[in-house]
């Protein structure tokens, strides 16, 4: 028989921690309040018998946000065989409030003493049995990122589960409310209702939901009921908190010996001095963003001479790519044009386009990790809310908007935990506007050939600051324009700051690596075969009459013959007013919205021809042997399969070709108009999945394309200021 | 005769990248590979997570 067992406590308790640890999973956990937004199944790793459930967090089970609906709907609705409640040792007092609504509800339950190695190093003590003794029900202390104790709590649970061992009652309440909630429970004992004695306690609380499903007849002998007893202005709802604070409070005196001084100042007081302070806060953030940067994307990292480890990594990357490339074009020999074509040009120069920044997105979405993890992230949450708050947007939105610099899918999910519906609609507008992991690789190319005589680490970091700068003021526009309510309050509870564990760190960077490795092995693999097809043929190519032309009788056409050039050519005109009107790069901004890396893709097939073997011989002509061995030609003499590898890592991308790509510095000539185009595409409307995810939120089509029009409006803007204003300077 | 080989070969690729997209959209998945396994699945798509 199997059974199912749901992970049920507050946000940022360790529920997630857990359940990766009982089920083998790689679920998404950070150390903020609002990680998991959805609930999700497992099986635990030791007994398939037995089915986990991660909910959401949820303070009370009285709702207000969608994701805290999940999580009583199912506890309530749907009843597993058992919860395990875990509670957060530190902070038992808040912790310990759901529990008291958990086991109102009378489903079997465990309780699940969490960060007891935090309770540990405070040098308090909890008493597991008098803490036992109070709720009813098994406690086994646990530290869920170590996996300490675990194995003890599933015994406990799946015992639990299979006895049905419902909670005991417990005397929380006093004598008077505790009649009248005996009372309500007769009354819908009589109509049938089930779960009568958690409904009369929700029915007393006056909570929505369980009132909405209740006939009116029923509501109204609740209501004179109260008023019999408490008065008609009684309001119960305060009241049955404050019991149950109180039976709390007493347990948790009787059960927790404190050795800690209660005002002591902490590791977190100490660094949230400097972290959240009002006028060092924001500085500290870019200063940390910018070694973030530094660190990614840099040739000179730190000014220290060297690349930064995301580009060495690169270049590693790029040289093993460049080696398979190279197996390929002898394998190829006696092959067609065209079929030497598809595979050189088209798959590996397209894959290898994207595979190349793969080292970049791993740096940066591992350092990322670990300022979420550590629980500084919160705290810019909490520094950004006085900011966000002016311009009409709740600090909680920055949490989403944060995820959208991994995936804007996430993101746009995320924004559920918001609980104004205009927070929920202008957040996921919003969240397009972040560069996610598939954008760095075209800030990087960018950067890299068009800005190569700038500081790059400069030109992407401040794409970054640019998105969270055009959050703020589309937010400002559409609260005075299109949403006129007003800002819903932003409570957040700070964690403690940890230092995450190597394996969560890994695990961050190896999900990110996989995700990318399955959108090159999927979308984007069938994307390059696309865009080499559309870009190198045209009808022509099927009558016969390429092959007539063609010296070596290829079918294939010029690339401004070709489809894409045809179709290119008629919306490219929609792009010149922001400096790149030709139609390669307006190419390059429709296949983006496939996967934003099409855009690197597009460009490398796209502009193949500025690097032909003629060029490369032509350019390593004016090299002496000695200076060709430096570059890595063996025995200092050329060789046209290695020139291709040599000169992208150490001329193209070092900026030490002045004529490099000739035909892309025609069609965007300006810097302004390089910066322009990398504008663009962060704000304008996000790769479909991340439309899709839109629509799941925004429910209807009619909003979702209101949305999309918001992003496609303010990136012509924004462009269109930058090729404009940046032409007078750059 | 190569070419006809290098076709085969890229040809059972497209159909394999297709059918897999197409077979993990089908689970719940995303259909571009980002947001199940590229955020760790953050519960954006609701794919019912197995043990590994």
């Amino acid at each position: 028989m199997s059974y199912m067992i749901a992970l049920a406590g507050n946000p940022n308790c360790g529920k997630t921690s857990l359940f990766n640890e009982l089920t083998g999973s790689r679920q998404r956990v950070g150390n903020w309040p609002g990680v998991t937004v959805d609930k999700k199944e497992g099986t635990y790793k030791k007994d398939k018998e037995i089915e986990i459930l991660d909910l959401p967090g949820t303070y009370s089970l009285s709702p207000y946000s969608a994701e805290e609906i999940i999580a009583r709907n199912y506890l309530v609705k749907e009843k597993p065989d058992a919860v395990i409640n875990i509670v957060d040792g530190t902070s038992l007092e808040r912790n310990l409030y759901l529990t008291l609504q958990i086991l109102e509800t009378g489903i079997p339950t465990v309780i699940a003493l969490n960060m007891m190695d935090e309770v540990e190093d405070r040098g308090d003590e909890i008493h597991i049995e008098k803490l036992s003794r109070a709720f009813g029900v098994p406690v086994i202390p646990i530290v869920a990122r170590n996996g300490r104790g675990i194995w003890e709590l599933m015994e406990k649970a799946a015992e639990t589960a299979r006895e049905k061992r419902a909670p005991m009652k417990l005397p929380v309440f006093d004598k008077k409310l505790q009649e009248t909630i005996d009372q309500v429970k007769a009354l819908l004992e009589a109509e049938g209702e089930p779960d009568s004695g958690w409904k009369a306690v929700k029915l007393l609380e006056h909570d929505e939901n369980v009132r909405e499903q209740m006939k009116e007849d029923l509501k109204n002998q609740a209501g004179k009921l109260t008023a019999k007893r408490y008065g008609q202005e009684a309001d119960l709802e305060a009241e049955i908190a404050d019991q149950r604070y109180q039976y709390i409070t007493k347990a948790v005196k009787d059960a927790v010996t404190k050795h800690s001084a209660g005002c002591v100042e902490t590791k977190s007081d100490k660094l949230d001095k400097l972290f959240t302070n009002r006028i060092l806060a924001l500085p500290v953030f870019a200063v940390i963003m910018y070694l973030l940067f530094a660190c990614t994307n840099s040739e000179n990292f730190l000014f220290l001479g060297i690349p930064s480890p995301g580009i060495w990594l690169a270049g590693v990357v790029e040289s093993l790519w460049g080696g398979l490339t190279g197996l390929a074009e002898r394998a190829l020999a006696g092959a067609s044009p065209w079929i030497y074509s598809l595979v050189i040009d088209g798959i590996m120069g397209g894959l290898g386009s994207v595979l190349g920044f793969i080292p970049l997105v791993l740096v940066l979405y591992i350092l990322i990790s670990f300022l979420e993890d550590c629980g500084y992230m919160a705290r810019i949450a909490f520094v950004l809310d006085r900011i966000f708050r002016r311009f009409g947007l709740s600090g909680r939105s920055f949490i989403p908007l944060l995820q959208g610099f991994g995936c804007s899918v996430p993101a746009v999910m995320a924004t559920r935990t918001l609980e104004s519906e205009k927070d929920r609609k202008i957040t996921a507008i919003l969240a397009g506007f972040m560069p996610c992991g598939a954008k760095l690789p075209i800030f990087a190319l960018f950067a890299s050939t068009l800005f190569a005589d700038n500081n790059q680490t400069l030109v992407t970091y401040s794409l970054y600051v640019l998105s969270i700068v055009m959050a703020v003021l589309v937010s400002l526009l559409l609260n005075k324009f299109v949403f006129r309510e007003g800002t819903s309050n932003f409570i957040m509870e700070l964690p403690q700051y940890r230092i995450p564990t190597l394996k969560s760190v890994l695990i961050h960077g190896w999900e990110k690596v996989k995700g990318f490795a399955v959108k090159a092995g999927t979308v984007i693999f069938v994307s390059t075969v696309l865009i080499w097809f559309l870009s190198g043929f045209n009808l022509n190519s099927f009558n016969g009459k390429n092959a007539a032309e063609n010296e070596d009788g290829s079918i294939m056409c010029g690339m401004n013959d070709s489809f894409m050039a045809s179709v290119g050519n008629v919306i490219a005109p929609v792009f010149r007013p922001l400096g790149f009107g030709e139609w390669r790069p307006a190419v390059g901004v429709i296949t983006g919205w496939i996967a934003k890396e099409n855009v690197v893709v597009t460009f490398a097939q796209l502009y193949q021809e500025d690097v032909t073997e003629a060029y490369l011989e032509e350019y390593f002509s004016q090299y002496s042997p000695k200076e060709l061995e430096e570059l890595g030609f063996e025995g200092g003499v050329y060789n046209a399969e290695a020139a291709g590898d040599i000169y992208s890592e150490n001329i193209l991308f070092e900026g030490s070709d002045e004529n490099a790509l000739p035909h892309m510095r025609d069609d965007i000539q300006t810097k302004a108009a390089a910066y322009a185009y990398m504008v663009f595409n962060l704000l304008c409307m996000p790769c479909f999945a991340a439309v899709g995810a839109m629509k799941r939120e925004l429910k209807t089509w009619k909003e979702t394309g209101r949305a999309v029009a918001v992003q496609m409006a303010a990136a012509y803007t924004a462009a269109l200021l930058v090729n404009m204003v940046g032409g007078l300077f750059l | 005769m190569a070419d006809v080989i290098v076709l085969v070969i890229v040809g059972l690729c497209l159909a394999g990248s297709i059918i897999y997209t197409v077979r993990n959209k089908k689970r719940g998945g995303s259909a571009c590979g980002c947001g199940c396994s590229g955020c760790s699945g953050s519960a954006c798509c609701g794919k019912r997570e197995s043990d590994s």
